[in-house]
């Protein structure tokens, strides 16, 4: 049901599509297959895709939470993009408003955002050393 | 719909990782046949999902039972688990003695039209929850 595959760089954008179920293992894999992408590819936004996802409990929230601390602490951010209405509705009647993540409503806003960044011109941060686990 | 329709009330064991994205997807389908909003079929699903995670996390085993309740959806959750010391604490946002946000419980309670729970330390957690559609 997983697709790894779901990781595609574009521009200066890691493009994650977030699957529509998630269990425990499946997440640590695929949030370690974002941080290898960020390194292989530089990349400075990391857009969490949920278009296909019409369901999101606290167990999503705190992927998209972590995810987004670990991005952070390598000089990337995250942003997610593509939620339903009734996901929204959900989220936040459910307590979960992930005050620190920011949100687009598109892809079209992603990248008019990453391209916007860019000509910002801000230095990346230096990633670390390869030290793959 | 082309599969004949299940008979209620439905009895799903929760063992392995994905049977709560089950029980929620079953959840959801018993909403849209009572003609649930998007969004009511959501909070449900959403509200199963967090129960039935919980059963999964911390009493490894447990059953979920889904049913329909006048108009709406009754759904009963149950496992032998350790059970939870205190109830008013777990149901109190940011509290949690796992690894989630502790938005699970009140989470699913704030979703749900009714929600009641009765457990005890090693008397495992029997949550019984119900959801109606809201006026439209």
């Amino acid at each position: 049901m997983m697709n790894f595959s779901s990781i595609q760089k574009l521009d200066n954008l890691l493009l994650v599509s977030v699957p529509r179920d998630l269990v425990d293992d499946e997440v640590i894999q695929l949030r370690r297959d974002v941080l290898n992408a960020i390194r292989q590819y530089k990349s400075q936004i990391i857009l969490l895709d949920f278009s296909r996802v019409d369901i999101c409990d606290s167990f999503f929230g705190r992927f998209i939470y972590g995810t987004s601390q670990m991005t952070r602490l390598m000089g990337a951010k995250v942003i997610i993009s593509g939620l339903q209405d009734a996901v929204i509705e959900t989220m936040v009647e459910l307590g979960m408003t992930l005050p620190d993540v920011d949100a687009v409503l598109d892809l079209d806003d992603a990248l008019a955002l990453s391209r916007s960044l860019r000509s910002a011109a801000v230095p990346p941060l230096a990633a670390g050393q390869d030290d793959d686990e | 719909m082309s599969q004949p329709p299940e008979r209620y009330p439905l009895h799903l064991w929760i063992v392995e990782e994905n049977h709560p994205l089950v029980a929620a997807w079953q959840a959801r389908m018993l909403a849209r046949r009572l003609h649930f909003s998007l969004a009511d079929q959501t909070a449900l699903a959403t509200a199963v999902l967090e129960v039935a995670r919980n059963i999964v996390r911390y009493a490894g085993r447990g059953e979920v039972i889904i049913r329909p309740y006048d108009d709406g959806v009754e759904v009963v959750a149950r496992d032998a688990g350790p059970g939870i010391a205190s109830v008013e604490l777990a149901l109190t946002d940011g509290y949690s003695t796992g690894h989630s946000l502790g938005l699970g419980l009140p989470g699913a309670k704030r979703l749900m039209s009714t929600f009641e729970i009765e457990t005890a330390p090693g008397a495992g957690t029997l949550i019984t929850m119900r959801k109606f559609p809201r006026a439209r």
